[in-house]
């Protein structure tokens, strides 16, 4: 995942200096919002089903919670590094403040590989790793989430070793529950909704209808799957997929020109978002390599997978019949490549915007587990629509008064409401 | 599915323009239904007939609305796998429980928050299905209508509101009353397509409640002409509040537009008392009764005269009568039973109503190419400062079937004729009938109507699911809520009838039933209704005579040996039902 010559926290340090600087942000404050508050590093020991021991190595980043508890997911990976979380924990302070929800940034992780524990051993990760935080999270300090490879069932075990060191019921501590389980309707569909929902009012502003418009999605998880329903849904058509295939170890694009079928996708995708690649070529996909997915003749990109994958090394290739780029990943776009984009005119939904979605919906859920009181998905999803929307409008004047690129326009928003919110508790 | 063309009059609903002036508005893809498309079809008239907006100074508008298109149910009965085949056997509130629980499509959820955030005043969630108001599919008063009050400060409260209000109106393709009527007329409801409007209510708030001072339906062709007109000068219903009052057959005044002045044929005063409307429907704004999204009144409360009066409304609408001189004095400075005439409107020229009325009226017949009906709302309280609106609800063409029939040589063997009258709907011969359901007149008692309309339904329920048409024969209003008017059947319980026949009995005299959806449905289908007054038109020894199919408490089900001969002259309104 992480690159020894990418950092992913340099990049969104740098990122943050290009717009403090902007903004002529004092030093101080600066200083403050560059780095996180605390960090937590924690070694989780578990017996192995075959008996033997492991420590597992695992972070919680609290960036920021100047205006609300801390909030991010826990992600299982095995190339996960302390500068990922650090980046990621920053990028949830400026998501949850560019939504304007009432939510600080944190992040946390294990270094381990999920395809390789067994269910049991997953759940002694997830109760070993609240054993070493829960005196430093909670409902209203730090609320976890699940990420990369974790899901319900990691965050009830871990909501349920939580509730028992603290000898109580406390729903608001976890979200991404299952339903009926103080889990929110919607939750699920939120964040890749959300992102079709910005690119809804991109097109809006692009001027272009969404059933004349193509795209190209790279990642088929769940945010990906429910941005393409959603898309398909406002009359898009997807020419091409990419995803991980976890049998090679290497990413495919799967390729249909008349466009993809979600019923005939899902059918053949595992849990993790991969799809059977044989299927697929029965069904008549073309199988081409990973990367494919960018070059494609499309209006639309929309990379739901990973940081870092469009790049200086890459970005030249995308097709010039591109106009919209929408970031359904964490950091999937580096400076150098937003150099490119900016200069070609492609608009770019930045990520901490384009995939708030989910942690839009878990503040819902937050909200809701705090009441003990549950909506129903018509609202849920009415309520984010309306969150997401407000939040485009906000950045696209922004951009559009001051000349910005959406990245910086949504920076300074971001930036500017948590520095206030900073200033306002006497922080700096 | 991507959207298609939109439908003329309207534009996409705009959440940033929602306090705008975009009037006329649709979310989602598809058709927009028949009420949506005849009111997309009129605006443009309207705003040409009328420029300024008004009337001789009453604004004319057609009350700003959303439409959702009908790809929106679909979607929903799709994504939520409703099928109409599993939810049969279901009863109505089973049915709307289902939908309730369903989700709405989360291509439209954003918007419909957008609008009800930027709107609190009360709102109509109306059917306009593919099926409804087409010339010769009148789908008429089957489906649902929900009223809400919308006036709950939380946005999110009145989101709710509207929500479930949709989900009704959607439950509602699939209840009893829409299933029986579809298979009486021939369709298959699993390809029917609801589309849904959102609707401003005309009105005023008055306390606790909202509604309009005038809401009417207008017809450009009468059968039953007033004394001092014409069928072709037509006729216009009108009742105090909301139009549920006429859709369901109460009581109301009808007029003629031309000739406001002119009464309807009464034999006294007292007998226009007997029948003027008493009670007024509103919508609640208080606390609801009950919490019940599958029930169509949750929001709607009944009031009666003398809460018009302290509202203020009456005195535009209301008489007095005088008993020692017999006399009707316009409004309500004297004391006395009040009288729904609406002559301070039609008489006292206080509003133009009337010759709004007949502009309307001709503007439709023009524009449509056909004999029209109109439903509309009049908010008017000029006493306490309010500005005046008249709303354009809808508009239907009415197909008037004038051919002529030769009734000669039908009532040239007087032993042969069942049913005669002089006053008949309709026009030309109905064939293929031999059964006759009837009324019988010594069973029929006052405060009987409600079991009379269970037995008529049974009846009706069996003869169409054998595919057999028959002749109805009842007293008072078929199809009136009240049942001391008449008889409370809903369409879909009569559809099986080829001909009915409204009587009256000394102690079942109501003026003669124009019910707003019967008639529409009766003149699209082309089912002749036969009035007989004092049923003295109605052979009933030849009716005892012939063999009973089945014999209940209150009604008869006879056949006779050979085919009926129904006959009606549409130019003299002349009919005849003979063996």
């Amino acid at each position: 995942m992480a690159k020894e010559s990418y950092n992913p926290f340099l990049m969104a340090q740098a990122q943050f200096d290009k717009v403090a600087q902007g903004l002529s942000l004092e030093e101080p404050v600066r200083e403050l919002l560059r780095n996180p508050l605390r960090e937590y590093h924690v070694s989780i020991p578990v017996r192995m089903d075959d008996g033997s021991f492991r420590v597992f190595r695992g972070f919680r980043i609290q960036h920021n919670d100047a205006r609300g508890p801390a909030k991010g997911g826990i992600r299982f990976h095995p190339q996960e590094t302390v500068d990922g979380v650090r980046a990621l924990a920053m990028w949830m302070t400026w998501k949850c403040s560019v939504v304007d929800i009432p939510l600080g940034g944190g992040k946390g992780g294990v270094v381990c590989d999920p395809h390789n524990l067994s269910l049991r051993e997953q759940e002694q990760v997830c109760r070993g790793w609240v054993r070493q935080l829960a005196h430093d999270m909670g409902p209203f300090r730090d609320v976890p989430a699940p990420d990369v490879m974790t899901n319900a069932q990691h965050m009830l075990w871990m909501l349920d070793e939580y509730e028992t060191i603290r000898g109580g019921r406390y729903p608001g501590f976890i979200t991404g529950k299952p339903v009926g389980m103080g889990g929110s309707l919607g939750r699920t569909e939120a964040t890749g909704y959300g992102l079709v929902f910005t690119v809804r009012e991109a097109l809006k502003e692009l001027g272009i209808k969404p059933e004349a418009t193509t795209a190209s999605v790279q990642g088929f998880g769940n945010v990906a799957q429910y941005a393409v329903r959603l898309y398909q849904r406002l009359g898009g058509k997807v020419l091409a997929v990419a995803c991980w295939d976890q049998g090679d170890q290497v990413s495919y694009t799967y390729r249909k020109q008349g466009g993809i079928s979600m019923d005939e996708l899902s059918a053949i995708t595992d849990r993790f978002g991969g799809i059977e690649k044989a299927k697929a070529r029965d069904l008549g996909y073309e199988q081409l390599p990973g990367e494919a997915w960018l070059e494609q003749e499309v209006d639309v990109l929309m990379p739901c997978a990973l940081e870092n994958q469009i790049h200086a090394g890459n970005a030249e290739r995308l097709s010039r019949q591109v106009k919209l780029i929408a970031e359904g990943a964490n950091g999937p776009t580096t400076p150098e490549a937003d150099l490119l984009l900016e200069k070609r005119k492609v608009f770019v939904i930045p990520d901490f915007l384009a995939n708030a979605g989910g942690v839009t919906c878990s503040y819902f859920e937050q909200v809701q587990s705090n009441m003990n009181y549950y909506w129903e998905k018509d609202e849920v999803l009415s309520r984010l629509d309306v969150k997401m929307t407000s939040a485009f409008l906000d950045v696209s004047e922004l951009a559009r008064r001051k000349k910005l690129f959406m990245r910086d326009a949504a920076y300074v928003i971001a930036i500017n409401r948590v520095a206030q919110a900073c200033h306002e508790r006497g922080w700096v | 599915m991507a959207p298609e063309g939109r439908p003329r009059g309207g534009v996409k609903f705009d959440r940033a323009r929602v306090a705008a002036d975009a009037s006329f508005t649709f979310l989602g893809d598809g058709e927009p239904g028949g009420k949506a498309a005849g009111l997309a079809f009129i605006k443009s008239a309207l705003d040409e007939r009328f420029p300024e907006g008004d009337y001789q100074g009453i604004p004319v508008d057609i009350p700003r609305l959303t439409v959702l298109l009908t790809g929106v149910f679909e979607e929903f009965v799709a994504a939520n796998g409703l099928v109409l085949d599993e939810l049969a056997e279901l009863t109505d509130e089973q049915i709307a429980r289902h939908f309730q629980k369903a989700d709405l499509p989360v291509a439209v959820v954003g918007d419909l928050l957008a609008l009800i955030s930027g709107v609190t005043t009360p709102l109509a969630v109306r059917s306009s299905s593919l099926l409804e108001d087409a010339l010769y599919e009148p789908f008429a008063g089957v489906y649902a209508t929900k009223m809400i009050p919308n006036n709950s400060p939380d946005a999110q409260s009145r989101f709710r509101r509207l929500v479930e209000a949709v989900k009704f109106v959607y439950a509602s393709t699939w209840f009893h009353r829409a299933r029986d009527y579809a298979q009486a007329t021939g369709h298959d409801l699993r390809a029917e397509r609801m589309g849904v409007i959102i609707q401003e209510v005309v009105g005023h708030r008055f306390g606790e409640r909202w509604y309009p001072t005038v809401s009417g339906v207008a017809r450009s062709y009468s059968y039953y002409p007033l004394a001092s007109c014409g069928r072709a000068d037509g006729v216009a219903h009108l009742a105090l509040g909301l139009g549920k009052t006429i859709v369901e057959g109460g009581a109301s005044w009808y007029c003629c537009p031309l000739s406001p002045r002119t009464p309807p044929p009464y034999a006294s005063i007292q007998q226009l008392l007997k029948n003027t409307q008493t009670a007024f429907w509103a919508v609640h704004l208080g606390q609801p009764a009950e919490y019940d999204p599958t029930h169509e009144n949750e929001y709607l409360v009944r009031s009666d005269l003398r809460q018009a009066e302290a509202d203020g409304s009456l005195r535009y609408v209301g008489s007095t009568w005088d008993p020692a001189s017999d006399r009707l004095s316009m409004g309500l400075a004297a004391e006395g039973p009040r009288l729904l005439d609406f002559s301070p409107l039609l008489r006292g020229e206080i509003a133009p109503l009337a010759g709004l009325l007949g502009e309307l009226l001709a503007l439709g017949r023009e524009k449509v190419g056909s004999e029209v009906e109109i439903e509309f709302a009049l908010a008017f309280d000029p006493g306490a400062g309010r500005p005046s609106r008249f709303g354009f609800l809808q508009v239907r063409p009415m197909v008037v079937r004038t051919g002529g029939a030769d009734l000669a040589e039908a009532l040239h063997d007087p032993r042969q004729v069942l049913i005669h009258s002089h006053q008949v709907i309709g026009e030309g011969e109905i064939g293929g009938v031999r059964h006759i359901v009837y009324v019988k007149p010594e069973a029929f008692a006052a405060g009987t109507a409600p079991r009379i309309a269970a037995e008529v339904a049974a009846t009706n329920r069996r003869l169409v699911a054998a595919g057999t048409p028959y002749v109805l024969i009842g007293f008072g209003r078929w199809g009136s809520a009240d049942p001391w008017l008449g008889i409370p059947v809903t369409w879909s319980q009569i559809a099986g009838a080829r001909a009915i026949v409204e009587g009256t009995l000394p102690q079942m005299n109501p003026d003669p039933s124009q019910g707003s959806h019967f008639f529409h449905n009766l003149s699209s289908l082309g089912i002749p209704y036969f009035t007989v007054p004092n049923a003295e038109g109605i052979a009933w020894r030849m009716l005892e005579e012939l063999p009973a199919v089945e014999d209940l408490e209150f009604v008869r089900h006879v056949v006779s040996p050979g085919e009926l001969r129904i006959l009606v002259d549409g130019r003299t309104g002349e009919g005849v039902i003979a063996c």
